[in-house]
Formats: structure tokens, sequence, C-alpha cells
């Protein structure tokens, strides 16, 4: 007799198979929301394209960060956030554990910024919203943590590929990006949900690609110069990361209710863009004219639209607007690479480089493979979504350039940066996920034989004959509290001499200054004090009371078949 | 092994008979409280297979500057040490995550509505979501401080209510008092409950501590809570006869909770007896 689907054995097995039949539903899922997204940004933009030309159009960007705002901390609830990051936390520390309410909260409060004027992108929001679905589908069905990381990346697989109907970005991002980790368990439903996903996007957009363009008849000279392109690219991405953190530091400064910071950042946003409307929205529009070659010539100017770009992305997203860096990526890129087409055809006019559509393609693989620090990504991004194969070689030198250029200045990635600080980033396999899925409770060893201070030494070692252990802790016998510890290394002379039998008291011979740990302490912190103290093993003390012993033996015993569970090795 | 219970204090009266609640449950128990003072009026609690955000109403927040103080005051009154909960995680800035590894917790009726609405018969939904997927019992206390005499069990039969019967056992051992059992007689007769008793092998603990086993053989179940004392600690099981029963004949636990004032002890579904 079944109760709840949660106590169907079937689901709780490692079965394949029934992972693929989940990755087909997640991805079918992660594809209507950003069919969803899609079509709301369509509308809103459509909506209120007829009001920009009035004075207090400046304003719509603000009013729409500020009902984003509002919506997200009085409707649902919600901390605000890029998305991308909270999906990796919540696959790093909880096994892909996700709200139900984030599968729809991200969408509608992106819409309303993006929509609105904003300058944000919608694939964020997208991705959280498949991972919130994949998660919460596993979470009906009681799959285990690995099956849930999975389908918590078919969420992101699905929703990248239907955005941009590309099947192997999607995949690729879910893995380099969001999971961290490769393997054949993760691969096969995430391969499956992104062809859901993109299958779904072309059912009912049609089988478009986003960015279409005219053949490139790349030479030697221009892959040389994409190493140019690329230092430019990896500057780009340092400064994008760094002015968002500053203005975002900035606006935490701005003691005003959340919804007013949104509405302020998003204002100036829309001041900016009255002047120069190019940087408003998720910026696509912008992004085909630069690869069809007919945005309006002059160095200047475009650089001037880059640096500009970047600021208003990071007031929209730095000051409470909701939404990702994914399109804002795209848009300074394919800038970052006209700026840099026309630098080098300024300086060397005499020299025939392909057309700078090409090279908007090339920066805009190289930023978002230097923010994402994900260069598989930004790689088969462009292929897929520009449908040209040809722009291969300097795809690859762009990427492998300006994610090694961004790694060597910001160690971690724009979606890690925080979590890596906070030392929430748990990538599977590494020292410190192991250490943090492994508890000091299940590796106290409590054997321990307690003796009291009154205890003559005779007494004392009638308890060592029967013990096997060389710790015996020292509690009161009135409150049970802990007092030192005993050790058969440091007392053996007493041991052999009969005449201390009977003279000295336990109280005598413990060490009350013995370091100790606390059920409640980090193991990690744990370990590195008995590495200082040249410890083997410490007893763990809480509430005044002793708990039994942590040793090395024991640690390392655990941390070898935990790393063999997580890593699927034996 | 320390054991501990989770409390989330209101910087408020009726946070203070609260938290006193606690205290003397801890102390008649003999496990510590930990003590959350929050930061903000949601956090995340991470369950097994499930994640409940909680929202606090605005009352959490009360004069943030003497909260540690009022609290330490209550504890240090009964000479427990204060030991107060600071999170290390968060989800978002204002997102922390509060872990879900203790023995106990303690909910007022309704942590996510206002507390006018406390002590109106109203369990809050988030209240409803930790009882659902919490793997410790979860201790929802009567309006005022109310010392309690005995432990009362309702025993329905089902694998919850097994549970609850264990959870009862285990506190009528620790504190000392006498254990009643109230059963309403469904469609079974009386014997087939002392059956399922036997089956789990609890005859002999139960015996141990049992006073009265009552059946409610006739009337409606709300009224014959009026049998159950004033001032004992009741524990339930709670959502153990399905999800699809639950929802169209109503929860036991939502039926008690809402005509009885006394100190609720409730285990889940995913509760699962420690020793």
């Amino acid at each position: 007799m079944l109760k709840y689907p949660g106590n169907w054995s079937l689901f709780r097995s490692d079965d394949r198979l029934l992972l693929i039949v989940f990755a087909v539903i997640v991805g079918i899922c992660s594809g209507i929301a950003a069919l969803l997204l899609n079509r709301g940004l369509e509308s809103m933009l459509e909506w209120l394209h007829h009001y920009r030309i009035y004075w207090w159009a400046v304003f719509l960007p603000g009013v729409g960060a500020a009902l984003s705002s509002l919506f997200l901390d009085k409707i649902v609830n919600e901390g605000a956030g890029h998305g991308v990051p909270e999906v990796i936390y919540a696959v790093s520390r909880y096994g892909g554990l996700l709200r139900l309410r984030s599968s729809f909260s991200r969408l509608i409060s992106s819409c309303l910024t993006i929509g609105s004027g904003g300058s944000a992108g919608p694939e964020a929001p997208v991705v959280m919203s498949g991972a919130a679905i994949g998660s919460n589908i596993a979470q009906a069905f009681s799959l285990n943590d690995r099956q849930r990381v999975a389908l918590v990346g078919c969420g992101a697989a699905g929703a990248i590929a239907a955005i941009f109907n590309a099947p192997i970005s999607g995949m690729v991002f879910a893995v380099e990006v969001v999971l961290g980790e490769w393997s054949t368990m993760n691969i096969i439903p995430i391969a499956i949900a992104a062809v859901a996903g993109t299958e779904i996007s072309r059912m009912l957009k049609g089988n478009q690609i986003v960015f279409a363009h005219r053949d490139f008849n790349i030479q030697f000279n221009d892959i040389l110069a994409c190493v140019g392109l690329a230092i430019f690219c990896a500057v780009a991405s340092i400064l994008l990361t760094r002015v968002l953190r500053t203005l975002h530091h900035a606006s935490t400064h701005v003691s005003v209710p959340v919804w007013v910071r949104a509405f302020m950042g998003g204002s100036m946003v829309g001041c900016i863009g009255y002047f120069l409307p190019y940087v408003l929205g998720e910026g696509y529009h912008s992004i085909r004219s630069a690869i069809e070659g007919g945005f309006p010539a002059g160095l200047l100017l475009v650089t001037g639209i880059t640096l500009v770009k970047i600021v208003v992305t990071s007031l929209t997203l730095g000051w409470g607007g909701s939404g990702g860096i994914f399109a804002p990526c795209l848009v300074i890129g394919a800038f970052v690479g006209l700026s840099f087409h026309r630098l080098i055809a300024t300086i060397w006019p005499s020299v025939l480089w392909v057309n700078e559509g090409c090279f908007a393609l090339l920066g805009m693989a190289g930023l978002i493979s230097g923010i994402l620090q994900a260069p598989l990504t930004g790689i088969f991004l462009i292929i897929e979504i520009t449908g040209g194969y040809e722009v291969i070689l300097p795809l690859i030198v762009v990427s492998a350039i300006a994610t090694t250029l961004c790694h060597y200045i910001e160690p971690a990635s724009f979606y890690l940066k925080d979590l890596v600080e906070q030392g929430q980033l748990l990538r599977p396999g590494t020292d410190a996920r192991v250490l943090t899925d492994l508890s000091i409770e299940e590796l106290l060893e409590t054997d321990c034989i307690s003796v009291h201070p009154d205890m003559r030494l005779a007494e004392f070692i009638d308890i060592v004959k029967a013990s096997h252990r060389n710790y015996f802790p020292v509690e009161d016998r009135r409150n049970g509290r802990f007092l030192g510890m005993i050790q058969l290394d440091d007392i053996r002379p007493y041991l052999f001499d009969s005449a201390m039998h009977h003279a000295v008291l336990t109280g005598q011979l413990m060490n009350t200054r013995i370091k100790t740990a606390s059920l409640y302490d980090d193991l990690a912190d744990v370990l590195q004090k008995m590495d200082d103290g040249r410890f083997f093993s410490m007893p763990v003390v809480s509430d005044g009371r002793f708990q039994g012993m942590i040793s090395k033996a024991t640690l390392l015993d655990r941390y070898r078949k935990e790393l063999m569970v997580q890593t699927g090795r034996t | 092994m320390a054991q501990k219970l989770f409390h989330i204090f209101r910087n408020t009266p009726l946070g203070r008979e609260t938290l006193l609640q606690s205290i003397y449950f801890c102390q008649k128990m003999g496990v510590l409280p930990t003590v959350y003072i929050p930061e903000s009026t949601k956090f995340l609690m991470y369950f097994e297979n499930d994640v409940v955000q909680v929202d606090l109403d605005p009352s959490y927040l009360t004069d943030p500057k003497t909260a540690i103080a009022h609290a330490s005051d209550l504890l240090e009154a009964v000479k427990i040490r204060p030991e107060f909960f600071t999170p290390k995680n968060y989800t978002a800035s204002t997102l922390p995550d509060i872990p879900t590894s203790f023995e106990f917790m303690c909910c007022p009726r309704s942590i996510s509505d206002l507390s006018s609405k406390i002590g109106l018969g109203y369990i809050g939904p988030r209240v409803r979501r930790i009882i659902q997927s919490a793997r410790f019992p979860v201790l929802i206390t009567s309006p005022v401080y109310k010392p309690w005499q005995s432990v009362a069990v309702f025993f329905g039969g089902s694998t919850n209510a097994v549970n609850a019967l264990r959870l009862g056992i285990r506190i009528a051992n620790r504190t000392g008092l006498g254990l009643n059992l109230y059963t309403q007689v469904g469609k079974q007769p009386a014997d087939a409950y002392r059956r399922i008793v036997r089956k789990e092998d609890l005859s002999v603990p139960l015996n141990n501590v049992l006073g009265d086993w009552t059946f409610f053989e006739k009337g409606r179940f709300e009224d014959n809570l009026f049998s159950v004392p004033h001032d004992a600690l009741v524990v339930l099981g709670a959502y153990g006869h399905g999800i699809i029963r639950d929802i169209m004949f109503g929860s036991m636990m939502e039926k008690i909770q809402s005509t009885i004032s006394n100190n609720l002890l409730i285990a889940g579904p995913k509760y699962t007896v420690a020793g």
C-alpha cells in the first residue's frame, strides 16, 4: 500500500533510465519557463515602448526595479540575488535543495526589471527557475542527493538551451558552471534535458538562430589579434566584476528600504539610457547590429558605450534590481570586440582584418569565458547562437586566454566569488567538501572509560587493565563536568612505582590544559588544532561534559570512504 | 551526548512565556536550550529532502538591544548557562541557514503570522512544514507558561502514533512522571490497539509508566478531549494516516491543537526515535 510517492523504493534507487525520464520532464518545464519569460519581456517592452517618448520615462527602469524588489521582498519573501550563485550554493551545501517559490519568483521579478529597461539578463532567472523545478521534482519523489543535484543541472541546462536554442551550451553551462563536476551520472540526464528544452523552444518559438551573421574569412593575423582581444576582454570582465561589487557595497550604505534603493538605481539607469538608449534592457538588439556591422561608427563612441553599459548593469543589479549577468556580458563583449577591431583598424589600416562583426562575436565569447571562468561555455555558446563553426580557432584562443588572465587576477568567477569568500563553495571530491560532509558526531569514539579526580592510582590501574585505550577523561564525580585527561604515556613512571599506587590521586596526574574540540566545531578547524598541537587525538567536550574522543586515524578512514562515495570511485 | 532544544526567541512578553516553557521542558528532560535571536524575519531550514523557509512576523525583531539580556536573565535564573546560536551559513545575505540537527525544537503555534493570532487555535503553515519535515519532535507551547504534571499520549494506531508513544515513554522515563494514554476508538475494537503495542514490543516499557489508558468509544473526538488534564504535556504523532486522508478528513493534530491549550510535543512523519 503506497501512502506517499516518497516511499516508493523504485525512486530511491540509482536508476539512470528513471533519471532520463525525469530529465525530459525537467527540460520541458525549464523550456516553458524560458519561453514564458521571453514572452513576458516582449509584451512588456511592446507595452512600454509607447511611453518612452515622455520625459518621465527615465523613471520607468526605477519603477520596474522597485516593483521587482517589492515583489521579491514582500510577496514571495525571497532574499534578492543573481540566482545562479544561490543554485550553486544549494548544490554545494545541501544536495541541490531549492525552494518551490524560486521556480517562478525570479521570472516575475526579472521580467519587471528588464522589461522596464533595466540592464540585466533573463538567463540567470530562468536558470534558477529551471533548477528549482528540477529540485522540487526530485523532492516530490524523494530522490537522493546525487539524483537531485543531477535534476538541478537538468533544469539549468534546459533553461539555457531553450533561451539560446543551444543544447550543447546548456549542457556545458550546467556541468561546467553549476555542478562543477563531469560525471556520467550527471551528463546523460543533463544532455537529455538540454534536448528537451531546445525542442520545446523550437516547437513554440521556431528554430531560429539567435544572432545570424555573414560568412567570416578568418586569416592568421586575425587569430594573432585575438590575443590582444582576449586581454581587452579580461580587463572588461574584471572591471565589470569589480564595479558591480563596488556599487553593490555602496548601495548597502544607503539606509533606505531596499525597494527605494532599487528605484534609485533604476532611475539612474533610466537617466543614462535617455542619452544612450543602447545600454537599456537586455541589449540583444545592439548585439545583432554589432554582428551585422550596422553599429554607428566611431571608436570612442563604442568604447564609451562599453564603459557605460558596465556602469548601468552594475547599477541595475547592484542596487536591487533582479536579473542575470549573462546578457549584459554578451552585450559588453560585443562592444569590446567592436572597440578592439576599430582600434587595430586605426593602428594598422593597411592590414586586411576580418569584419568587425566577427570580433564582436569573439568579444562575446571572451567576456562570458572571463566573467564565468568557463571557457567551454563561451566557446559552445557563440558557435551555437551564431550557427558558425568557422570562428572556432579564434574562439578557442580568446576564451582560453581570457579565462586564464581573469583567473590570474580574480581566482574565483563572478558567480563563485562570494561563495569562495564565505568558504561555501564545496565542489564534490574536494577536501573542504569531504570534511563538511563528515560530522564530529559520527567520528566520535565513545568507548573511553571516565575516571574521577579523587581515585587512587591503584584503582586507576585496575581500570587501565580493563581498557584498550591510552586516554582517560577525568570527570567531576558530583556534576559530571570534564576536568582534564590522563594519557598513559605521561604517567608511565608512576605506574611501575608501587609506592605511588596509594599515595597519588588521578586528580594530581591529569592534564588540565589539554586542547578540546566541541561537537559544533568545523572538522577543518579541529584538524588544524590537531596539526598545530601535533595531536593524534583530542577530547570532544560540549557544555562542559566529555562526549568522546576524535582521532586522526578514524577521521582519515572515514575521509577515504566519503571521498570514494563523492567521486564514485572505489 | 548533550541533547539540545532549539528555541527562537521573541523579545516580547509573549515570547518570554514561550521561553519559560522551553526552559521548563529542558529542565525536566535534562536537555540544553540553544536560543536564536533572529537578525532578520526570514531563515531557511534545510531538512533531508525539503527546505523550509520560515517567515517570522516583525515582533521577533523587537528591541534587539535588550533581547540577549532578557533571554539570559530567564536562563540564568534557573542556572542554565545561556547559549546563543549564531548562523554560519547564509543562502542569501538576509537569509541565514538554521541547522536541523537539534533533538527538539520549540515553536509557538504560529511563527509566521501576527502574534495576535496565537492562542486562537491556529497552527501556521510554516510550523506544519517543519513538523512534516523534521527528524526531531516539535514542542508547541501553551499560550502562557504552564508547568506540566503528567504526560498524555494520543494513540491512534498509526506508525506515527507508535513513534509518539515511544517518545511519550521516553519522556515519562526521563521526567519520572506518569503517562496516560488516550485512544479514540475507530472501526477497530480496543484490543486491536493493545495488539499494536504488543507487536511493537512496547508492552513492557509502557506498563512501567502507564497510569490510565482511556478509550473514547462514544462522542466526538473534540468533545472527548475535555478528559485530558489541562496540566499534561500532550504527545502526539502528526500526519500519520496518509496524505489523502489528512487532506480529506483533516489531521488529528489540527483537531487537538485547536481544541486544547496544553503544551504539545509533536512527532512528525520523519521523526526518528532518539535515545
